[in-house]
């Protein structure tokens, strides 16, 4: 009943207090929400309110979409120093095309879709048509337009008969059954090797462009991608004088990048659990090895060294594509480096002076002020008041500070500590910093 | 300056100048709401912004019988609990130190003792589950079978979690107490 009664006193409480309360909020917030309400109303499209803004947008979106289509050939042509005409020379269109007519353009699209399964290229389909209105070169206009799906090259297929005397617009179709570059991968990670050959049968040359700058003139080149991106490989083969052209895109994956960092700084084993900071970019999967013969794949794992030891602790990050980067921290945990560090706040034991001894499991919840340390020797710790009076000192780096002054338990808030000493080693050592007694 | 219902109007339509005026007339006491289930400001601010857009984008929603503010509080606190089973799985679960046992004579926490800011700060302070059914049930008043269904979780649940709530809320608002009695002792 009791305790009823004082259980509707404590709800009524926050009741009373809280539930009308108020708090203002941050001042950015409210233009944060003002934009949110904007991209939301923008996304819900509504015919009857097309104002500018949509107006705008859709320009935007055609701009975009236009420069992306102008981009593609450009870049090309900046890795090909000419466009790619398919040249008819003198003789063989003579022999082909009735003296009477203008030349005929021949453009020929040639649709080829990359099968991913086997990584080998599968050709489909080439097209011709002829339209005498035009000059007798053709520019590779149509490499400009490339859909994700399908590549349109123009090429000339080597075994293309161009029966067409009578010159009229005429579209022929022939199946190809192979393309005339063969890709030993289609993606990968980098570096990415590729072995590339030609299957244009004998030619009198091959000029690969590898779409990174890169050139190469040899029949069956093999080729290394170092950075991420599409490439768009193309071969030019002159034949009996016919110039044909095939291209191939080959996507190389971009690289995760392993990243992590270890606390604490200056572990005390075993006593310390460590735990890995995991900073990796452009990674869905990670597997840890701690160098103890134990191993993670949790995202930020945490773990127990039984001993101080040269530790190689590893991480592997895999990307979505299966890519992977490492990264090696050599002798984690080698027991010769010598620390002493100290918190930055303590909580006193409100019951009484404890007299400053402590050891890891006696001070488990830090009521004794005192640092972590290895390799230490001589050792001076001294604590101060605000007003300078020393409040504490210990010649003994086993017993530290229980935040008593005379008997009576110091006043929470800053009090100032200096230490001086050595390593067994590696020389003196002073340190200055602050603590903050706290009250439980 | 534009009654409530000019404001929902306005509001319906998407006119900017009512979205920003509901926000200006509300948006103090909303947070002072979601500050309640939150553990710090920035979080509840979080809250707010997601359930300025609900209440932005559901306005039609509001039947215009019941008291506007009362549909706006439930509007945050419908956020705040979607906030808290989105968060659920990045949250570390804390464990109690083991039950505070209830041998407290009759304390009654006078009503101005404790500032709004403290109060808040130990609401913020409990593990997330706790503080969810503590407002639920003291603040807001739903029945323990309600908040069950909100929260989906077994009724029982429900209830054991709030007295856990309260023994918790009662330990800090005590250590509370005290650290406020011999402060003020102190410095007389």
């Amino acid at each position: 009943m009791e305790d009823l009664r004082e259980d509707r006193m404590l709800s009524d409480l926050f009741k009373q207090k809280l539930e009308n309360e108020e708090i203002t909020p941050s001042p950015s917030l409210s233009s944060n929400l003002m934009r949110r309400v904007g991209m939301r109303e923008f996304l819900r499209f509504n015919p009857s309110r097309i104002n500018i803004w949509y107006a705008g947008a859709a320009a935007a979106a055609g701009t975009a979409l236009t420069l992306i289509l102008t981009q593609s050939p450009g870049k090309q042509s900046r890795e090909i120093p000419e466009p790619l005409p398919v040249e008819i020379n003198k003789e063989s269109a003579e022999n082909t095309v009735n003296k009477n007519l203008s030349v005929p353009v021949i453009t020929i699209t040639e649709n080829r879709q990359v099968a991913k399964s086997d990584n080998r290229i599968v050709d489909t389909e080439v097209s011709v048509s002829t339209d005498d209105n035009k000059p007798a070169a053709v520019s590779s206009g149509s490499n400009a337009v490339q859909s994700a799906e399908a590549q349109k090259v123009n090429t000339l297929p080597t075994t293309a008969v161009l029966n067409d005397a009578t010159g009229k617009n005429k579209l022929i179709s022939i199946n190809r059954p192979q393309s005339f570059i063969e890709a030993s991968v289609a993606e990968g990670c980098p570096p990415l090797k590729v072995s590339f050959r030609s299957l244009a049968g004998s030619v009198d040359s091959c000029s690969w462009y590898f779409g990174d700058a890169g050139y190469s003139s040899s029949k069956d080149p093999v080729w290394i991608f170092d950075n991420a991106g599409d490439y768009t490989i193309t071969l030019q083969v002159f034949s009996s004088g016919v110039k044909s052209v095939s291209s191939v895109v080959i996507n190389v994956h971009p690289k995760p990048l392993a990243k992590f960092d270890i606390t604490p700084e200056y572990a005390v084993l075993p006593r310390d659990e460590i735990s890995f900071h995991n900073y990796s970019e452009g990674a869905e999967k990670y597997f840890w090895n701690f160098g103890d013969g134990t191993t993670s794949d949790l995202f930020e794992p945490h773990h127990n060294y039984r001993k101080y030891g040269d530790y190689n602790v590893r991480l592997n990050a895999i990307s979505e594509f299966g890519c992977s980067d490492s990264l090696v921290i050599y002798n984690a945990f080698s027991s010769s480096g010598n620390y002493i560090e100290f918190p930055n706040a303590f909580i006193p034991n409100p019951t009484g002076p404890s007299g400053g001894y402590f050891s890891p499991k006696s001070d488990e919840s830090s009521q004794i002020f005192h640092p972590v340390f290895s390799g230490v020797t001589d050792y001076q710790l001294r604590i101060f008041s605000k007003r300078g009076i020393l409040i504490f000192e210990s010649n003994d780096v086993n017993y530290g500070w229980d935040g008593y002054y005379k008997g009576q338990l110091c006043d929470p808030g800053v009090y100032i500590w200096k230490v001086r000493g050595n390593f067994i080693n590696n020389g003196q050592f002073t340190k200055v910093g602050d603590i903050t007694l706290l009250k439980n | 300056m534009m009654s409530d219902q000019q404001i929902i109007e306005g509001c319906a339509k998407h006119e900017r100048r009512a979205q920003q005026l509901l926000y200006d007339k509300y948006s103090r006491f909303l947070l002072g709401v979601c500050l309640r289930y939150a553990t710090d400001k920035a979080e509840a601010e979080d809250i707010l912004q997601d359930s300025f857009l609900k209440i932005y984008f559901n306005i039609k929603d509001y039947s215009g019988t019941g008291s506007f503010i009362g549909w706006l509080r439930k509007v945050a606190v419908n956020t705040a609990i979607t906030h808290y089973h989105k968060n659920l799985k990045f949250r570390y679960h804390i464990e109690i130190e083991e039950f505070v046992s209830v041998e407290t004579g009759v304390t009654s926490f006078e009503e101005d003792f404790f500032t709004s800011d403290e109060l808040y700060k130990v609401l913020n302070e409990l593990p997330a589950g706790y503080r969810m059914v503590f407002n639920l049930y003291a603040v807001e008043g739903y029945k323990h079978k309600e908040i069950a269904e909100m929260l989906g979780i077994d009724t029982n649940t429900s209830k054991s979690q709030y007295s856990r709530a309260k023994a918790v809320l009662r330990d800090k608002l005590e250590k509370l107490r005290t650290l406020k009695s011999r402060y003020s002792a102190g410095n007389e």
